[in-house]
């Protein structure tokens, strides 16, 4: 609840949506009730044929009645939708302003894209917050209140059994299925999972399956999962149905109760017998409103899930510790001390007991098979997790107290994925430094072998409409237009072929000539000119030293130059 | 929508009794009509005591009850219906996607699949669900209102009847509007809807270039200008629901006007059927309502079914199928031959030329070739994944297929590139097929001998360690050298063998060599070779070029002999690609 109160504060911020909403609402319920009210009481009046002109007074209110009904829920439907997406600007805002502090670190604990789609999808779920949770309830509470009101005038029976019917359909029915359907929607999702599962590892794993004559049996798990996540579902809905069944019911009764008491005080001549055609009139549409409460247990539950979820993420505390901010404007030494470091969802450290040193200006270059610990070395020198053990010092200073923003100001970084926004190329190029000229991007493009490129090219998101080789070409070239001293590059050139990606290399050798160079690769080709070649395997560093000497000690190194000269 | 139609065509049980229930339903409605009138009438104007009208209102418990009893019913035939269909259609889905062999070598879609599994056929529930049924209601309950009304008063039954074309008449009009409104507004949705999560995925690279404080009010803009791009849209739809509202409630409002004039001036109805019409007339029009939003939510669920029938409808390729010669595990492996086999994926794509050649037992064989030669396909033909479309297969001189299906898998073995990890144990993934005839002690020789055992060791749980979907996560080499156990356990007498095209790390390089040699002393050995010493060990090479088999022979015939093999064994190597 907690959560939804702080989706509930960002709604308030557009009042002025929130307020007409319910305006517009409350209109055109009350509308309809008087329109049926009053064509109720003109048909009464008229079987006694009453005068004309009391008749077309009343003829002319009805057609009123069913313009303004109709225009005001045309309001409400607009002014709801509109306040309802603007909120969701505000949400994700809001969301995106506590996110982006715990950003990287919380993309190790998370480590999958679902999160991030996870993300979009809890928020973009809560426009069902506004639209079916919060102010329906509201508008209902009103057009009754002033239906039982009004009622009071003719009968005081009629009031109290209206009260008892919205207090029935509105409140108790709502909350009691709220409670019930929650149990019943965790389950839906645990059998989701599961189906899930077993249709990824057919299609995936279809062929080891086969091979293993396994696939029989994976089929029978598959459609087993598949049935029970059905009979779940099943279950679901029917938990549904009997809510709006209930509901429909006790609207119902309610009409014969209005009827039987009317005709009861009619007898007693306690009411006059020309309301009783609008009493139930008005019963039954008061009572049409009453559906849009049969869906709210659905939409509660899921806002409610949608927010809880929303700020398990966010709500993580980072310790806040004062960070000094150092000021890198020369070549940087790093030094890694006895550096260890596991993943929370690992039993094994990705790296253990690392000792480098890289002195200012130098060019290192790191090596060895996938899941070595490259990378992990390059996220701690970028202080995007710090070691369990051991230390990483910059310039001397270690750098867990240092602020993360002064090292990533000094250092071009290319990923192994890099990620390019939805825009243009030159959108994407200026995110490095917005003070460059186009003539200067253009030159870059020629540098990085993209001369091909406009700066006014499209990019869609993600780079979706970039090739493997083009985006780490793109990456290079916005690293180069950053011109920090420090270039810390993983496997930057994986995509590219050997010409391209020694002209490449040409480029950048010159451009951080004077630099410090951190160079993760999996290719051993180029690497000559390299100061010392740190060989890594499974966390450890097996070996170091520059490409002659590692040659000449015929180790590790030598190994791996041999078995890639051996590769087709 | 064959399948659909079809499919509810053998369920016309369910389809009758949704129809009984409307009907029933409908002759419910004017029943609580007639009821409710009476009671009024009765007690405003015959003067009626409440005694006697205490029938009417039992009656009308009972018909209320019925009306809200009614669609309870046929909710719960809906679901049924929605629940059965689901199950039918992901059993054929099921059926489809294991005898389609093609599809083990499309894996770029498989993700596209799975969606179709889950979500779409999740979507074709509410075809059958609230669909169907709904538009069975909402024809006949107008009409048997409509039919009444005319009984009673002609007139009113003209207006209603005059009036309600108009209903789906706009709907059209205005469905068309919305689609154009939504292809003009196209653009500005696709670009504005994913820039949050574009944002999001970009969150570390905005933040090491120091960008990401600014993105707030990017997304700000995008969010709002996504909002009116929507809303223009919308505002569509509104005017739609506007303009029907407007209709039934002036074309109410007319038959109201009609009755009156006619009860008090022209003294030519009774109270009775003047009120009788007045409850029934917003029924019918709320009926004729409820179809035009039941055609509308269809729509959506019907592109789901479009989905699943397209994906059932792609190249049923026929599938393999099985005899009933048994084939028993001798000391000597099988003799494999190929009689001018090919294979194509579909027409204008890529095509295997005839292939003949034979696989003597315990031989070395590898395969070579550049990227998309074929070296794959062969593979997958010979493992009996797939059919050749001409010539065949012998093993030990019969058609691979005149055999029984388990006795062909139990002798070979496949080692991928990227062999699959389960969701389970470690254990289970090594002995996977066999669960309950293997020791635990078999499984730990087998993980020895594939150099499994020492990771395995530094692990908390050992051999029971989860891994796989949701379990902990093992390094290229780590799958590998699993795969190599899979292979130990189960001693193959044929091993089709797909070398990974980069270098894993040394240990587990040195253990594949190793193992392969070590299997190898009693199998046939299939390869598609990456490796130089691979093919300078092999018994013979198959030289592939864009499906066609160029040369065999061993490594010195082939360099002296074939150009292209010279250029890619002598040149390509060594990662100057």
């Amino acid at each position: 609840m907690k959560e939804l109160t702080f989706v509930m504060r960002m709604m308030m911020k557009e009042k002025k949506d929130i307020v007409l909403s319910i305006v517009f609402g409350f209109i055109a319920g009350m509308a309809a009730v008087l329109l049926f009210s009053a064509s109720g009481y003109l048909i009464s009046k008229a079987a006694f044929a009453p005068p004309f002109y009391t008749l077309m007074l009343v003829i002319a209110s009805v057609k009123l009645l069913s313009f303004v009904r109709a225009f005001s829920r045309y309001g409400e439907r607009y002014v709801s939708h509109r306040g309802t997406f603007t909120m969701l600007s505000q949400l994700r805002m809001a969301f995106y302003e506590k996110l982006e502090p715990l950003a990287p670190g919380i993309f190790h604990k998370y480590r999958s894209g679902d999160l991030l789609a996870r993300i979009v999808g809890d928020v973009e779920s809560l426009q069902n917050f506004f639209l079916r949770v919060v102010y329906p309830p509201v508008v209902l509470a009103l057009v009754f209140m002033s239906t039982i009101f009004f009622t009071t005038f003719y009968s005081f029976q009629t009031a109290v059994i209206l009260l008892i019917g919205f207090l029935l359909t509105a409140i108790v029915i709502p909350a009691i299925f709220a409670v019930r359907q929650r149990a019943i929607d965790s389950e839906v999702r645990i059998k989701r999972a599961s189906l899930s599962t077993e249709v990824t590892e057919l299609l995936y794993g279809f062929r080891d399956l086969k091979i293993y004559q396994q696939l029989d049996d994976k089929e029978q798990q598959l459609l087993q999962a598949s049935e029970s996540y059905i009979k779940e579902q099943a279950k679901e809905e029917r938990t549904t149905l009997l809510n709006q069944s209930l509901n429909q019911f006790i609207s119902l009764l309610v009409t014969v109760a209005v009827l039987a008491a009317g005709a009861y005080l009619i007898g007693k001549d306690e009411l006059d017998g020309i309301f009783l055609a609008m009493l139930i009139m008005i019963t039954l549409t008061v009572f049409e409103e009453a559906p849009a409460m049969a869906v709210f247990p659905n939409h509660f539950n899921d806002s409610s899930r949608a927010a809880k979820r929303l700020f398990s993420i966010i709500n993580q505390k980072e310790k806040l510790v004062h960070k000094e901010d150092l000021v890198i404007s020369e070549a940087p030494e790093i030094q890694m001390e006895d550096v260890t470091f596991t993943f929370s969802t690992e039993e094994r450290p990705a790296v253990e007991g690392v000792h480098v040193y890289m002195p200012s200006g130098s060019k290192t270059a790191f090596v060895g098979a996938s899941g070595s610990g490259k990378s992990t070395l390059m996220q701690l020198m970028l202080q995007l997790i710090t070691p369990d053990q051991g230390k990483v010092t910059i310039n001397g200073t270690e750098m867990a107290s240092v602020q993360q923003e002064s090292i990533w100001k000094a250092a071009n970084v290319v990923l192994q994925e890099n990620h390019f926004f939805y825009g243009t190329i030159r959108d994407n190029l200026l995110l490095a430094n917005d003070t460059v000229a186009d003539a200067e991007l253009q030159a870059t493009l020629r540098k990085v072998q993209l001369e091909h490129f406009h700066l006014d090219d499209r990019v869609y998101e993600r780079g979706e409409n970039l090739s493997g080789g083009e985006k780490q070409r793109l990456a290079m070239a916005r690293a180069m237009l950053k011109s920090g001293k420090l270039w810390l590059l993983d496997e930057p050139t994986s995509s590219l072929d050997a010409v391209t990606e020694h002209m490449v290399y040409e480029h950048l050798f010159r451009e951080a000539a004077d630099d410090t160079l951190v160079l993760i690769s999996h290719r051993l080709a180029g690497l000559e000119k390299m100061d010392q070649i740190i060989v890594m395997d499974e966390g450890k560093i097996v070996e170091a030293g520059t490409f002659a000497t590692l040659m000449e000690k015929q180790g590790y190194f030598y190994e791996m130059k041999k078995l890639e000269y051996n590769l087709l | 929508m064959n399948h659909m139609k079809n499919y509810l065509y053998a369920n016309k049980k369910s389809t009758i009794y949704l129809l009984v229930l409307a009907l029933l339903m409908g002759s419910v409605i004017v029943a609580q009509a007639y009821l409710l009138v009476a009671v009024i009438d009765g007690v405003f104007l015959q003067e009626r005591s409440f005694q006697e009208i205490l029938p009417f209102l039992g009656g009308l418990l009972f018909i209320l009850f019925a009306r809200s009893f009614i669609p309870f019913i046929s909710g719960k035939i809906g679901i049924r219906l929605g629940s059965e269909a689901k199950s039918h259609f992901r059993h054929r889905l099921v059926a489809h996607f294991s005898n389609n062999p093609v599809q083990a070598s499309l894996k770029g879609q498989a993700g596209q699949k799975v969606s179709v599994m889950m979500d779409a056929i999740d979507e074709v529930d509410s075809y059958f669900s609230s669909y169907i049924p709904q538009v069975i209601r909402s024809s006949v309950i107008p009409v048997i209102i409509l039919m009444v009304v005319f009984l009673e008063h002609v007139n009113s039954g003209l207006i209603m009847l005059i009036t309600s074309p108009f209903i789906p008449l706009f709907m059209v009009i205005i469905g068309m509007q919305t689609k154009k409104k939504s292809e003009e507004q196209m653009e500005e949705l696709a670009a504005f809807s994913g820039r949050f999560l574009d944002t999001l995925q970009g969150l570390v690279t905005l933040k090491l270039f120091g960008k990401a404080k600014q993105q707030k009010h990017a997304i700000q803009t995008s969010s709002l200008r996504f909002r009116d791009a929507t809303m223009e849209i919308l505002k569509v739809a509104f005017t739609s629901s506007f303009m029907l509202e407007l209709i039934s409630m002036l074309a109410i409002g007319l038959v109201a006007l009609e009755v009156a004039l006619q009860l008090i001036v022209f003294d030519g109805i009774s109270f009775f059927t003047a009120f009788l019409v007045l409850i029934l007339a917003p029924e019918y029009f709320t009926s004729l309502r409820e179809l035009g939003t039941a055609f509308h939510n269809g729509k959506s669920s019907m592109g789901a079914a479009k989905k699943v029938e397209e994906e059932l409808a792609l190249d049923e390729v026929s599938a393999v199928t099985w005899g009933e010669t048994p084939l028993s595990k001798k000391e000597e492996p099988v003799q494999l031959e190929l009689q001018g086999a090919t294979f194509q994926y579909g027409e204008d794509e890529f095509m295997l030329r005839p292939i003949h050649i034979t696989f003597a037992p315990r031989t070395k064989n590898a395969i070579v070739g550049k990227t998309g030669s074929g070296k794959s396909t062969l593979l997958h033909l010979i493992a009996g994944i797939m059919l050749p479309d001409e010539g065949s297969i012998l093993v030990d001189g019969k058609p691979l297929t005149s055999y029984q299906e388990a006795d062909w898998f139990a002798q070979l073995g496949y080692i991928s590139q990227h062999p699959y990890i389960f969701a389970g144990s470690i254990a289970d993934n090594i002995a996977i097929g066999n669960k309950q005839g293997t020791t635990r002690e078999a499984i730990e020789r087998a993980a020895e001998q594939a150099g499994l055992a020492d990771m395995v060791g530094e692990l908390e749980n050992g051999y029971d360690t989860y891994v796989g979907e949701g379990g902990r996560g093992l390094s290229g080499g780590e799958k590998q050298r699993l795969a190599l156990a899979r292979a130990f356990l189960k001693r193959p007498a044929i091993i089709l063998f797909d070398e990974p095209t980069t270098g894993l790390d040394l240990r587990t390089e040195r253990i594949l060599q190793a193992s392969i040699e070590k299997l190898a002393k009693a199998a046939t050995i299939i390869t598609v070779a990456h490796r130089l010493h691979t093919i300078k060990d092999a018994d013979r090479i198959l030289y592939l070029d864009q499906g066609r088999l160029v040369a065999e022979g061993t490594h010195e015939q082939l360099i002296q002999r074939v150009e292209g093999y010279r250029k890619m064994v002598m040149v390509q190597r060594g990662g100057q690609r």
